[in-house]
């Protein structure tokens, strides 16, 4: 009872992978049905030339000892050099278009993976690192890299070869195709049985190594924030906690991989002397030559290596399944956040956000029934403690998450409807965090767009009063940056997202604290430029210097994820029982005029 | 560097093990092989009757049976041996060349982006101990292929040493292809960490991608690199399999020759079925040993290459650091984490800065001739615009940038090693947008400190963090995250701020540590941090709450002090300073000229 349910429990799955498999190669293959016939058609014709070899050997040593004249066997021994270095020949175009196939195929599988985890939501990427993420897509993808360009052609080649061997040696006499067809049949048997032996292993081996690496990517990201708070011994010991388990995993796996190998190393070792127990009874009742016994135990001997192989490419196909698993998990995952099917067409820009409720997790409501409008050309400034939910709802006018309740209205229309890619382009968000990577300049000001012209860019800069930074860069436009902006001020860093925006031309512009990074000087003159960019849009921004808000037209004020106070700026900030004019009070440092 | 060296330093690490590892392949490869070859021999000569028939043609073919299940013993117990030598000797480098990243601090920014920089942390120390690993198979099939040599000599010296010519070309037709194997390889290494670094900003910057609508084209930047990569690396892969063709063509027309030389004693019964048998199985396996050969001396040229660039990673360091033999805490107890000692005698009690001077290579930044003094519980407020050098002058202080003149003195004493003295418990500093680590909110703060013996709510409370902490769902068991994301920003840079007040450090330095956080918030973080008296900041910030309760400001401009006072006084003398207070930028950016 207890095995059946085992079965049961394993029998679907086993199936299921088959089929993914099947749809996966379908899935990247097909693009490259010419290619892959190619590598097919050189590897049959390597296998042609393999068994060729053999049938010369055992002429040579018949026609030896039959006392032939010499010449005939130099010519045979000629023949044999000939097929061997045609075969290595054949060898190297195949490994060629085989490659060809693979890394088109895994290029194509990376760029999906890259595409679908780019589509998710936030909620997946905010509890995954980058370094996880190198593992999940470029690690995995690695791994079916050798399932791609070698495994399916060359097992069905190992498969021609076993059964062109076994067929060859029927020719020569049925009782050694027997023996050898029941050998092969066993080994096979065997083989199957131990193929899911390791899976489980090599998956709790990658989770360990992925894991491994992600952490040594974040350390190495946060290694300045690690050496002056004193913080190395911590991390040293966390390393070695983290190598530890996959150290096991490691060994664990090396255990089965090696019972595994060299159980069928054994089996083909036990195939030879059965060969040669097979020929000797043939010689010994006189049913074959000499060189025909040499040939059985020569085939015997080349059966071995499409058996090894194909246990190669099991342990490979061990490690692929492990990570075609992890692949379609990550494949599995959906986004909540669905695209709309409309173009974002609206008269006006207004926006307004209905009862809108929000949380990152269920019991902890970030936003709580938020109803606001913003009328078009409106500048509106968002005040409030940090946590009270500002940036939410910066995020949710992006729709980078969806409201849990309520709606929010662009220009009259839900959101929603909207194709998030044409709202993103007319809802223009600078975040908080400065997204820099190693890259030109220009690439990181115009996120790879080649459509802006470097006029445009440089004019930017000038607006935003960048150019001084600018002339101080040796390569103009085509510096590169650092990954993380290293060797730019945070300062410098947010001007430059600023840029980003201004290099668009949207209609509803999102700032969230566009200037914290920023000293007063060049604040006032991101502000000015702030004016200019206002005009004829509408902005929300979000601010935590009341000097900012001065050019707003209204204010929000948020407390807790509610809306407390919406009003004119001017009106408020006259009313002295308003919670901005008691902010505008409290807020002493000198900032009101 | 010599890269026998490494491998040299790298054996003597392992070394037990690593000769275990080749015995066992000895035993398996040398010693059951030759006893395999030599029974097939046998079993042919008993069936011609050339032989002398010992056994028997049936016990013979058992014998073959028991030995090929030694050889699979032995060679579990070698691969086992392996996996411990590769997994031991690859943590050595990755745990090295990790400790001398995270020694320098911000000394010297990464080569590469943390993305890349991993792949070189997985693939290169990869590429430098493989051609270790297979050192038993080497050594194995090199005495299987001497002992086989003499074997062949004794029956036939002429074809025994034919069959050298072939392998010996082999090797060199190899071997003179190793100057392209080296570029291909790191052609196609340098494009593997370009698609690493590519999913590394990718995901890192995953918000601004997405608010800037970005996807597709960063898509495209990364089809692109993935493109680039699978061109490189099947010039190397096919380079690879061209000489590995290189190798096995020469053994089989080694083969090929061989029969033509045995043609004439075959025909004239000198030369038994069972001898040819054993020629052919010898080559059959000597080949191996060429492709063994072959292999070393690409990979060999391949670990010079990937040496260098995990070297890169730690500027600074000798090439000896990545292989020197650090404990390993793969077993046994977890190294601990020491508590900071703290020395009476290095009680801060004042710190002059004298005439600091440093001037970057790259770019126009740098502080020139900066000298200022505090005394413990001061608060010192260094103010200036962007780019001024408030934050060249902190880094420098704590010793990633190199001073080109002046000196800090500790007490009256000038502090040698700042890199490694201002740390904990004498300073700590808090960058302008630290960094948290995807762990719980305790853990990030605590860093390894023994919660019992520290003040953590207290910390919490001075970084005005505790009103967050109550509204977190698992308040400091929270996890935040990589990186942080699921904090916001400003509590990021609380949560940062707690992290370097309970150490309680003799010296804080915080670079613009209240920017973004709101004005209710601002204000309480102030008032906290000037109620205690026993805490001495050195401040980068330009915010009125700082500056209104600085003992001291340092204005800068242009990395030079512009003056320095209380803030009543520079009120009163420094237009500069009015500016930055009234966040008026005056006549257009930098380069005015202005007399004082």
């Amino acid at each position: 009872m207890a095995s059946q349910g085992l079965r049961a429990l394993s029998a679907p799955r086993t199936r299921i992978r088959f089929r993914q498999y099947l749809e996966l190669l379908a899935r990247y293959l097909r693009p490259q049905v010419g290619l892959v016939a190619a590598v097919a058609v050189l590897l049959f014709s390597g296998i042609g030339l393999q068994l060729l070899g053999p049938q010369i050997v055992r002429y040579f040593i018949d026609e030896a000892l039959a006392g032939s004249p010499v010449s005939r066997l130099f010519g045979a021994a000629a023949l044999f050099s000939v097929v061997a270095v045609a075969q290595q020949v054949v060898n190297v175009l195949a490994t060629y278009a085989s490659g060809r196939v693979g890394w088109a195929a895994t290029n194509a599988l990376r760029a999906d993976l890259a595409s679908h985890c780019l589509s998710l939501d936030m909620p997946f990427h905010n509890h995954r690192t980058p370094g996880e993420m190198i593992e999940r897509i470029d690690g995995d993808a690695n791994e079916l890299g050798g399932f791609f360009s070698t495994f399916v052609i060359s097992l069905m080649g190992n498969a021609v070869l076993l059964v062109g061997i076994l067929a060859l040696l029927f020719r020569e006499d049925w009782r050694a195709g027997v023996a050898m067809t029941a050998f092969s049949a066993v080994m096979l048997a065997v083989l199957a049985s131990m193929r899911h032996l390791s899976v489980g292993h090599s998956k709790a081996e990658r989770d360990a190594s992925t894991e491994a690496f992600g952490f040594i990517e974040e350390r190495l990201a946060g290694r300045e924030d690690i050496w002056a708070i004193g913080g190395k011994p911590h991390v040293d010991r966390r390393f070695w906690e983290l190598m530890r388990t996959w150290f096991k995993a490691d060994l664990t796996v090396g255990l089965m991989t090696a019972i595994v190998f060299n159980t069928n190393t054994f089996m083909f070792r036990a195939g030879s002397a059965i060969a040669l127990a097979v020929g000797a009874y043939l010689f010994l009742n006189d049913l074959a030559t000499i060189g025909a016994v040499y040939l059985i135990f020569h085939y015997t001997s080349l059966l071995g290596a499409p058996v090894q192989s194909m246990t190669r490419q099991l342990t490979a196909l061990q490690r692929a399944t492990a990570s075609l698993f992890r692949i379609t998990e990550l494949f599995e995952e959906r986004k909540t956040v669905l695209d709309g099917t409309r173009a974002t067409a609206f008269a006006e820009p207004s926006v307004r956000f209905e009862g809108v409720s929000f949380g990152y997790k269920a019991a902890e409501p970030v936003l709580r029934d938020v109803t606001f409008e913003i009328r078009p050309g409106r500048v509106l400034g968002v005040v409030g403690r940090t946590g009270s939910g500002k940036t939410t709802l910066a995020r949710l006018l992006a729709r980078l998450y969806d409201p849990d309740e309520g709606r929010i209205l662009l220009g009259g229309s839900d959101i929603r409807d909207f194709r998030a890619a044409d709202l993103r382009e007319r809802v223009a968000t600078v975040t908080q965090d400065v997204g820099l990577f190693h890259g030109t300049l220009r690439d990181n000001l115009t996120l790879y767009d080649r459509s802006a012209g470097d006029d445009r860019l440089l004019e930017v800069l000038d607006l935003l009063g960048f150019m001084g930074w600018y002339r101080t860069q040796p390569d103009g436009l085509d510096t590169r940056l650092s990954s993380g902006g290293t060797g730019m001020s945070a300062g410098e860093a947010q001007l430059l997202a600023l840029s980003r925006v201004f290099l668009k031309d949207p209609a509803v512009v999102v700032l969230d604290e566009p200037t914290s990074r920023l000293d007063r000087a060049t604040e006032t003159l991101v502000d000015r430029a702030l004016d200019e960019l206002a005009s004829g849009r509408t902005v929300v921004l979000i601010a935590h210097h009341l000097a900012t808000v001065e050019r707003c037209d209204d204010i929000l004020v948020l407390e807790d994820g509610r809306v407390v106070e919406m009003g004119e700026r001017e009106r408020l900030a006259a009313d002295p029982g308003s919670r901005f004019h008691e902010l505008l009070r409290t807020g002493v440092d000198g900032e009101t005029p | 560097m010599k890269t026998w060296w490494f491998v040299w330093r790298m054996f003597v690490f392992r070394k037990w093990t690593f000769t275990l590892q080749i015995g066992s392949a000895i035993v398996s490869m040398v010693a059951i092989e030759h006893a395999v070859g030599l029974a097939q021999r046998e079993i042919f000569d008993t069936l011609t009757g050339d032989g002398g028939a010992f056994l028997g043609v049936w016990a013979l073919c058992a014998v073959l049976v028991g030995l090929g299940l030694g050889h699979s013993v032995a060679f579990i117990g070698d691969e086992l041996l392996f996996r411990f030598n590769r997994f031991t000797l690859s943590t050595l480098l990755q745990r090295n060349a990790f400790d001398r990243v995270l020694g320098l601090g911000g000394a010297s920014s990464l080569p590469a982006s943390p993305g890349e920089a991993v792949s070189r942390f997985r693939g290169d120390v990869r590429q430098t101990i493989m051609p270790m690993m297979d050192v038993d198979l080497l050594v194995a099939n090199f005495l299987f292929f001497v002992i086989a040599m003499a074997i062949m000599a004794s029956i036939n010296a002429f074809a025994a040493f034919a069959v050298f010519l072939p392998l010996f070309a082999a090797v060199v037709i190899v071997h003179s292809a190793r100057g392209q194997i080296r570029q291909y390889r790191e052609d196609a290494r340098e494009a593997a960490g370009g698609v690493t670094g590519v999913i590394g900003e990718i995901f890192g910057m995953v918000e601004t991608v997405k608010a800037s609508n970005a996807e597709e084209r960063v898509l495209e930047e990364f089809e692109r690199v993935n493109r680039e990569r699978g061109r490189t690396s099947l010039k190397d892969e096919v380079l690879g399999q061209a000489m590995e063709a290189f190798s096995s063509n020469a053994h089989h027309v080694a083969t090929g020759l061989l029969l033509a030389l045995l043609a004439r004693s075959m025909v004239a019964g000198d030369l038994t079925v069972g001898d040819l048998s054993l020629f052919v199985f010898y080559l059959g396996n000597s080949r191996a040993f060429s492709r063994e050969i072959g292999k070393l001396l690409t990979d060999y040229r391949r670990i010079g290459v990937s040496t260098r660039r995990l070297l890169d990673l730690m500027p600074g360091s000798p090439p000896e650091a990545l292989v020197e033999p650090t404990p390993s805490h793969l077993s046994g107890p977890l190294p601990g984490v020491p508590a900071p000692e703290r020395r009476h005698e290095e009680r801060l009690r004042t710190l002059e800065v004298d005439g600091l001077t440093y001037v970057s290579h790259e770019r126009d930044a740098g502080v020139r001739d900066v000298s200022f003094t505090m005394r413990r519980g001061d608060l010192v407020v260094v103010a200036g615009r962007v780019g001024s050098g408030k934050t060249t002058l902190l880094r420098a202080l704590v010793g990633w940038l190199p001073p080109k003149a002046g000196s800090v003195r500790w007490n009256g004493s000038e502090i040698g090693d700042a890199q490694h003295f201002m740390t904990p418990p004498s300073c700590a500093y808090l960058p302008q947008v630290p960094r948290l680590f995807s762990e719980t909110l305790r853990d990030n703060i605590l860093m390894g400190l023994p919660e019992d013996s520290v003040d953590l709510a207290g910390s919490v409370r001075l970084a005005v963090l505790e009103r967050d902490v109550e509204t977190l769902e698992d308040g400091l068991d929270t996890m935040v995250g990589p990186r942080g994301v699921r904090l916001s920003g400003g509590q990021r840079r609380r949560a940062g701020a707690a992290r370097v007040f309970v150490r309680e450090p003799e010296l804080l330095l915080l670079d613009d540590v209240s920017n973004g956080l709101d004005v209710e918030t601002e204000r309480v973080f102030w008032e906290r941090l000037s109620e205690r008296d026993d805490v001495t900041a050195l401040v980068a910030s330009n915010r009125r709450m700082a500056l209104e309760r600085a003992d001291h400001v340092v204005l800068l401009k242009d990395g030079r002090v512009e003056s320095q006072g209380t803030l009543a006084v520079l009120l009163e003398t420094s237009a500069e300073m009015r500016r930055l207070w009234a966040g008026d930028t005056g006549s257009e950016d930098g380069g005015e000229a202005e007399a004082g």
